[in-house]
């Protein structure tokens, strides 16, 4: 667990609201990282520290030995769902991640009959949990803190004197599909405007789609607009936001997307392309291109960025989407939830 | 910023540039798509053993067995059998069919030696190939257009009535592609150069988004008309050279021409910039130098065009298969 992922933040925030309720709440990992060793406890250790009347909650993000571990344990089994990128947008990239993605979807399938209530991010990611046989499902956005303040994005501001700057945030990972956001810089470029730059915040997840967006960055001579910037502190992402006029998502997959939410409280335009839970997270504050086609995105971005009272639209529709999602109160409602459990006596408490 | 650009399908555009914008958007896909190594090397040497769906299949070395099984319509109970021998543990339970330990165990030993087999001539391949550029230097050379040798390279292949389409490698933003057009001949361009390809298949060219080489190795034999190699001539060292000829004469028919326009030794350093003098392993070959390496893949009639009095201080070699 990391405290700079998304599921990180969440799994902390929801441990806090937790125990703000009086309730004792411990983290246990399968792998313990220097950067929350003081957040967490091997799992190992559960075992001997299990009370009854326990409720265990699931962080599902990919396999883990945990899986079948938890299925054979008697607690009360609570599954908090961030989705499984399909293993075939992985499989041409790495075939060890995508074999861990198809462990992750036998895992989830695993746990279904021992899981009291299965909770998704967004109701896209429930639509996977009702597939997979859960028969109990809720929904509720994770409680990630946005490491972002509410600010005013200064959308009317001239762009004169220099490109555009568009930017992708997120990991480097095949299922992102960036290469059709740098082919549509391409195309920008050749077109509309040959200043316009771009800048990639995130960890690449296997080396060889980052070695690939690489050379075809080089092979499209965009060398010196597509910047990588790798992984990046939180007050860095801020500041890309800040400084950049639209963030570009063309994932073929997402199951919530954080980077757009954060987009979405610092005013910042959302282009994105029309998948997985992206139209419901963004609501009507978002830009949706239906196609990979790189000239109807670089036509989307550009018409955007030209028309200053569209971008005010979008910006006060993310202000009331976000309110409709209420990220802050996310975690109370979760814990509304597992206190529903064991008053209804799922869980003996 | 100049105003948003038509998209595809806007009823703005003719049917011919969207037609066009279509083309160039399954070029870049395609540029990229051929950058992702199908999975790895380790992982191909485990799915030799533990894989044993196509068990009597080709092997295709750098192919996941993996990501062929995820995309193959079959009915789940028979893929989820498949699914399971490649995770560890679950192979025992998933023999549990038909087939017995000594068949699994039989597959894999074959399935074994046919991808070192396969190994062993990939890697026998690679050798021979050693030094090949595939990674940078296109992008450290700007694109050469072929100004005003186009007129020339048209009529000389005009002259030989191509029997197929001609390919020009290094077609840059595609000059040559629109001239063989305009003369009633079919024309394909290969362009490493994204960025540079995209002009000219936003004009309606067919163009390939890739290494000329690479190109060429993946064409059926006597599958061209003809061939015209410019700019990738400078570049390539000569470990590159001579399989790129081979691959050339193995695409054309009897009879047909290829033509190489080729910068003077001297030119190169005066025109390229100095990452490119560093980091390139090629360097432009004399016109006798290139007589020579025509000959010994096997061209007939080998030739200098006349100069043209251009002062791009290039010449320009033909040679033609044996007819």
């Amino acid at each position: 667990m990391h405290r700079g992922d998304a599921v990180g933040r969440h799994t902390l925030r929801l441990r806090d609201a937790t125990r703000a309720r009086g309730f004792e709440s411990h983290i246990y990992v399968d792998v313990v990282e220097d950067d929350t060793r003081d957040e967490t406890l091997p799992v190992v250790h559960y075992a001997a520290s299990a009370q009854p009347g326990d409720v265990v909650v699931y962080q599902f993000a990919t396999a883990s030995f945990m899986a079948p571990w938890l299925a054979e344990r008697a607690e009360t089994l609570v599954v908090n769902y961030h989705n499984i990128t399909p293993p075939d947008l992985m499989a041409p990239w790495d075939n060890h991640l995508a074999l861990g993605q198809v462990r992750a979807q036998a895992d989830l399938r695993l746990l279904v009959p021992r899981t009291t209530l299965a909770i998704a991010d967004s109701a896209y990611n429930e639509t996977h949990l009702v597939a997979a046989g859960f028969a109990s499902t809720a929904v509720v956005p994770p409680s990630a803190d946005l490491g972002v303040d509410l600010v005013a994005h200064d959308e009317g501001a001239p762009r004169s004197g220099r490109g555009a700057r568009w930017l992708v945030v997120g990991r480097v990972s095949p299922n992102k599909a960036i290469q059709h956001t740098i082919a549509a810089l391409a195309v920008t470029r050749a077109h509309s405007d040959p200043e316009a730059t771009l800048l990639i915040i995130g960890k690449p997840a296997t080396s060889s789609y980052d070695d690939a967006l690489h050379r075809y960055v080089a092979e499209l001579g965009l060398t010196g607009a597509v910047t990588f910037g790798g992984h990046a502190s939180d007050d860095t992402v801020v500041a890309a936001y800040e400084s950049s006029d639209v963030l570009v998502v063309t994932s073929e997959h997402e199951g919530f997307c954080v980077p757009v939410v954060e987009a979405m409280a610092i005013g910042l335009p959302v282009v994105a392309f029309d998948q997985g839970a992206l139209p419901e997270v963004l609501g009507d504050a978002g830009t949706f291109v239906d196609s990979v086609d790189p000239y109807s995105l670089a036509s989307t971005i550009s018409a955007l960025l030209a028309d200053a009272s569209r971008k005010g639209v979008l910006s006060a529709a993310a202000r009331r989407r976000l309110s409709q999602l209420d990220l802050p109160a996310a975690a109370g409602r979760f814990v509304d939830l597992l206190e529903g459990l064991v008053a209804s006596g799922a869980a003996p408490g | 910023m100049s105003g948003p650009l038509s998209p595809v399908g806007d009823s703005s555009g003719t049917g011919g540039e969207v037609e066009n914008q279509e083309r160039a958007a399954a070029a870049l896909r395609a540029a990229f798509e051929r950058l992702a190594p199908q999975g790895s090397d380790a992982w191909n040497f485990l799915a030799a053993f533990t894989h044993l769906g196509d068990r009597y299949g080709p092997y295709q070395p750098g192919a996941s067995g993996l990501s062929e099984l995820l995309r193959q319509p079959e009915p789940p109970s028979r893929r989820a059998r498949r699914m399971a021998r490649l995770i560890p543990g679950q192979a025992k339970a998933a023999s549990e069919g038909s087939e017995t330990e000594l068949d699994l165990a039989m597959a894999q030993v074959v399935e074994a030696f046919r991808f070192l087999s396969a190994r062993v001539t990939a890697l026998e391949e690679r050798l021979a190939g050693e030094d090949r550029p595939v990674d940078g230097p296109s992008w450290l050379v700007p694109a050469a257009e072929l100004g005003e040798w186009v007129g020339p390279v048209v009529a000389h292949i005009v002259s030989h009535a191509p029997s197929g389409a001609v390919l020009h490698g290094d077609s840059g933003k595609g000059a040559l592609l629109d001239a063989l057009s305009d003369a009633g001949v079919s024309a394909l361009g290969v362009e490493p150069r994204g960025g540079v390809a995209l002009q000219a298949l936003e004009r309606g060219c067919s163009v390939t988004i890739n290494e000329v080489l690479d190109d060429l190795a993946g064409r059926p034999a006597g599958s061209l008309g003809g061939v015209v190699l410019s700019g990738v001539v400078d570049r390539l060292p000569l470990h590159a050279l001579l399989p790129l000829l081979s691959h050339a004469r193995r695409t054309l028919p009897l009879g047909a021409p290829i033509v190489v326009v080729a910068s003077e030794p001297s030119a190169a350093s005066a025109a390229w910039q100095k990452p490119a003098l560093d980091l390139i392993d090629g360097r432009p070959l004399h016109a006798e130098t290139w007589e020579v390496l025509l000959d010994r893949a096997g061209f007939v009639d080998i030739a200098p065009l006349p100069p043209n009095g251009a002062a791009d201080r290039r010449f320009v070699v033909v040679a033609s298969t044996p007819a």
